[in-house]
Order: structure tokens, then C-alpha cells, then sequence
């Protein structure tokens, strides 16, 4: 049984984790997309036009991965998750069929609609399409959060008597304290993604001396959603989630801060140690005192409840993977704000496009925001063990029972061959798009 | 279970099927991007619609066992899917 649950949980967590390095991109990428339509718009100068062009290109490749990724995800529900699927189906159904009915099938048929009809429609209604695509994929990260906000913090249900979860209240489901939060933040880790891919691009165009216009725009868009976003992601969005956990997930809260023990007056907050679950302390501490008291509940001496006060099975299942994904999040998020704001300042000192250890710094950077997204994804993931439905349901209750862990290994290894070779097929589209670089019109 | 890996393998025939067809008739070639999105899109489309005849990735293992006549319709249909597509988009001289 615990080999089960481990392999079903290994499976959808690598399948997971690859298909989320694309629609995090998409979502950010559509807004800037929609930015660089309405500044054609408003200047009519050509370039703002082929740069929405030439990242749709990139956001039709991610998109297409994102798709292709995702059709497995929906079969592992009834695959791997039967009983899950079976006991919470009439809720978790409502949203992921919302997703989708009104998402989906409204960002992919405006995005063909922006790719090739162009000439077709004219430049409003070209915005406009743009416009619906972004709608699209914002609002299938809405009801994907819904889904997740329902299975972290449950509302609007009723239990019948075969144990089934069926809806009580619809409108609970978009109510839910934890939704919002969770959106907003998840929607700003995604603007810093695509806000570094298109930063990066610049750079990597301003130091090959190739598309130096070009360069230079996405390098300033880049900057500046990036550092917007790096301070929204950690305030208010990070702040009011890590409230949202201190109030409705104590136990997961004590986890991913690290403590092991209740301090009597204000808790610190940990910068750096190593969880040591043998002797319950953290090994190599640096620790600020009373700042997370502060930072949680405003009050310096505010008690803060550690592990000690919760039992074994209230607790996270993998706690040292919860805290350090955590800590890597927040680093990371500390990270993007400092070279972002350090950009922006030479941005605005008109220096920025001739520092080239900052534009190479920029380049490679690229592959952190995926990370930091994915941890985050990690935290919530993590924090929601051992339940499925945080309080209501356990992940061993929801596994499917006759399938057996050498079934669902074998199937993982398939997966991981086929998202190496989709892997590849990726980099190179993306990187023969990024090559032949934004064209311009032709009259 | 093995249906997740189905479904895979059915949109990465469609990709290299489309992109194959790309290179043997050059005027269904619209670049290995338009290919490979014509690719992906095409089976899942075709699969979606006609799967239901009964060769859709659950079908292939019901009732746990392999069935491998139909599993190389759903890869023959599959590849029709993005070849038909790109041959679509040629047609209609979109790109």
C-alpha cells in the first residue's frame, strides 16, 4: 500500500511538475503580449506589433506543450486517483469542466484567431483577439486554482451517506478565502517568468549585437513587469497566502517555517538551517527573532504554535522537503526582487543596455523563476499533506486500489522518456524561434 | 493505467507523423513549428472525436489487457489527425 501511494504520488508529481513549465509561462507572456498590442496601438510604431507577434509565436509553443502535457494529467484523475475522483467528483468536476468549456476552448480558438488573422480582421479586433487569449489563460489559472483552493480549504460541501462530496453552496467555491490569495500570487510567479523570458531575450540579442532594437525593448518590457511583479509576489500576494496558511493550515505553517519548538513570547524567523527530524531541532540556524510573530499577526510577542503542538499525523508527511522548498521560494523571490530592482534602477540611469554582467546575469537567470514557481507549487502541495482534501480526506483514501505500484512505475518510466524527447522538441522550437528573432511586416 | 501513456504516445505519433509527411510532400511543409502545432492538435482532435468509436486510450486497456489492433487504429488515426490538418491549412492558404 505505502509503495502505491508513493509511485502514484512520484507519477503525478513529475508529470505534474513538467507540465507546469508551460502554462506558468503562457500566463505571464499573454499580458505582455496584450501590453505590446495596445502600444501598436496607441504609437503605430511596427516593432510593438512584431514583438507581439514573435511572442505569440512562443506562447503557440509553449501553449501546444502545455496541452499535449496536460491530456495525461486529466486521465491520471481516473488512472491513478480513481477513489479521489470518485468521493469529490461532483465538486472538483464543476471547476476543471469550467476550465475547460470557458478557458480553453477561448484561449485556443483566439489563438489561432491572433496568429492568423491579422490581415483578416484589422488592428482592433487583432487586439482584441490578443485580449481574449490572455482572458483565456488567466481564467483557466482561475479555475484550476478554484479546484486546488477547494482541496486545501473546503467549503460548500455536503458528505452524503456513501461518503460522496457534492456541492451544498456553487458560489462557496469562488468565495473561498483561499482562492484569491492563491490566484493573485500564483498570476504574479507567472508575470516574473515570462517577464524574465522576455528580459533574457533581449539580452541574449543586445550581446549578440543581433536584433539590437528588438533587444533593447524586450529588455526594458522585461525590467519593468519583473520588478513589479517580484515586490507583488512577495507583498501583498506572498504575505496574505502565508496569513491564509497561519490561520487555516497551523500545523503545514510550522513546517515550512521550521519550528520545531513553541517559543512562550514572539517566533523567530528562520533564514537558513537544516531540519534535523532525528533530534527535532534545525541544525546551523540563522534565525531573526520575532519577525515572523510580526510579519504573521503584527504583534512582536505574538505565540506562534511549533510542530510540538501538533500530533504526528496532523503534520506534513515530508517535512524537510516542505521547508526547504519553501525557504528556496522565498530566496529566490528575494533574488528576483534585487537584480530586478538593480535593472530598473539602471533602466531609469539609462545605463542598463551597456552593464554586460548584468545582461548576462539577466540570460542566465531564465531557469529560476521556473524553479521558484515550481517550488511554491511544492509548498502548497507539501503543506497539504498527508490529506488530499485538507481535514476531510487522506491521499492513502483516494489512490486507486488495484493499481499496482509496478504498473504505475512502468508507466512513469514511459512518461519520462517521452517528456525528454518532448523536452528537446521544445528547446529546439523555441530556440530556432528566438533565432530567426522578430520579422518585420511585409509591405 | 497504462491509458495516461496512450494518450501520449498517440499525440507524439501525430507530431512526428505530421512533420514526416512535412518533409516527404515539401507543400504540406509550413515550418517544424506549424507542423508540429498542426501535429498536436489535429490528433487530439481526431482522438476526442472518434475515439469514441471505441479506440480512445481506455478502450486500448479495458479490461486490462492490451489490445493491440486497436491501439494501432488509434495511432493511424491520430496521424490522419495532423496530416489532414496541415493539408487543411494548406488548403485554405492560411499560412
Amino acid at each position: 500500500m505505502e509503495d502505491m501511494i508513493f509511485y502514484d504520488r512520484l507519477q503525478f508529481a513529475f508529470t505534474i511538475t513538467f507540465h507546469y513549465i508551460f502554462p506558468q509561462l503562457t500566463m505571464g507572456l499573454s499580458l505582455m503580449i496584450v501590453y505590446f498590442k495596445w502600444k501598436f496601438l496607441r504609437n503605430k510604431i511596427e516593432k510593438y506589433n512584431n514583438a507581439a507577434k514573435f511572442f505569440m509565436k512562443i506562447f503557440a509553443v509553449n501553449f501546444t506543450m502545455g496541452v499535449i502535457t496536460g491530456i495525461p494529467m486529466e486521465f491520471q484523475f481516473g488512472t491513478n486517483w480513481a477513489k479521489f475522483s470518485e468521493l469529490t467528483g461532483g465538486i472538483i468536476g464543476q471547476t476543471l469542466a469550467m476550465e475547460g468549456t470557458f478557458s480553453f476552448f477561448l484561449e485556443s480558438s483566439f489563438l489561432a484567431l491572433f496568429i492568423f488573422g491579422e490581415k483578416l480582421m484589422g488592428q482592433k479586433l487583432h487586439f482584441l483577439t490578443g485580449f481574449l487569449v490572455f482572458l483565456g489563460s488567466w481564467g483557466s489559472g482561475y479555475f484550476i486554482l478554484a479546484t486546488n483552493a477547494w482541496m486545501q480549504h473546503p467549503v460548500g460541501y455536503e458528505i452524503l451517506d456513501n461518503g460522496t462530496y457534492v456541492l451544498e453552496n456553487f458560489s462557496a467555491l469562488f468565495k473561498n478565502p483561499w482562492l484569491l490569495p492563491t490566484f493573485l500570487h500564483n498570476q504574479m510567479a507567472s508575470l516574473i517568468t515570462s517577464a524574465f523570458v522576455v528580459a533574457s531575450i533581449g539580452a541574449f540579442y543586445i550581446l549578440r549585437n543581433k536584433n539590437k532594437e528588438y533587444g533593447k525593448l524586450f529588455l526594458k518590457t522585461g525590467v519593468v513587469f519583473g520588478f513589479t511583479a517580484s515586490v507583488l509576489v512577495a507583498f501583498p500576494t506572498g504575505d496574505w497566502n502565508a496569513k491564509n496558511v497561519a490561520k487555516y493550515q497551523p500545523a503545514s505553517f510550522a513546517a515550512m517555517e521550521g519550528i520545531f519548538e513553541t517559543e512562550p513570547k514572539g517566533a523567530e524567523i528562520v533564514l537558513i538551517g537544516q531540519p534535523n527530524m532525528v533530534e527535532k531541532k534545525l541544525d546551523n540556524k540563522i534565525a531573526v527573532p520575532n519577525i515572523l510573530s510580526f510579519l504573521t499577526y503584527q504583534e512582536w510577542d505574538r505565540q506562534i504554535l511549533g510542530m510540538d503542538k501538533f500530533k504526528k499525523e496532523e503534520l506534513p508527511d515530508n517535512i524537510p522537503a516542505l521547508y526547504y522548498a519553501y525557504h528556496i521560494m522565498v530566496g529566490l523571490g528575494t533574488i528576483f526582487i534585487g537584480i530586478m530592482g538593480l535593472s530598473a534602477f539602471f533602466l531609469w540611469r539609462k545605463k542598463l543596455y551597456t552593464i554586460k554582467p548584468l545582461l548576462w546575469g539577466i540570460m542566465f537567470l531564465v531557469p529560476f523563476p521556473y524553479i521558484a514557481n515550481l517550488t511554491g507549487w511544492y509548498v502548497a502541495e507539501l503543506g497539504r499533506q498527508p490529506y488530499l482534501v485538507y481535514g476531510l480526506l487522506k491521499t492513502s483514501d483516494g489512490i486507486s486500489p488495484t493499481v499496482s505500484s509496478g504498473n504505475t512505475l512502468f508507466t512513469l518510466l514511459g512518461f519520462v522518456a517521452l517528456y525528454m524527447l518532448l523536452g528537446l522538441l521544445f528547446l529546439v522550437l523555441v530556440g530556432k524561434t528566438i533565432h530567426q528573432g522578430p520579422k518585420p511586416q511585409k509591405h | 493505467m497504462t491509458d495516461t501513456l496512450i494518450s501520449l504516445i498517440s499525440i507524439i505519433v501525430g507530431i512526428v507523423g505530421t512533420n514526416v509527411f512535412g518533409l516527404l510532400y515539401r507543400k504540406y511543409n509550413i515550418g517544424l513549428i506549424g507542423n508540429t502545432i498542426a501535429g498536436v492538435f489535429g490528433s487530439i482532435l481526431f482522438i476526442k472525436v472518434f475515439g469514441r468509436l471505441g479506440f480512445d486510450p481506455v478502450s486500448i486497456m479495458k479490461p486490462r489487457i492490451f489490445n493491440a489492433f486497436l491501439f494501432v487504429i488509434n495511432m493511424i488515426v491520430s496521424l490522419l489527425g495532423g496530416v489532414l490538418l496541415v493539408v487543411f491549412i494548406k488548403k485554405k492558404g492560411i499560412k
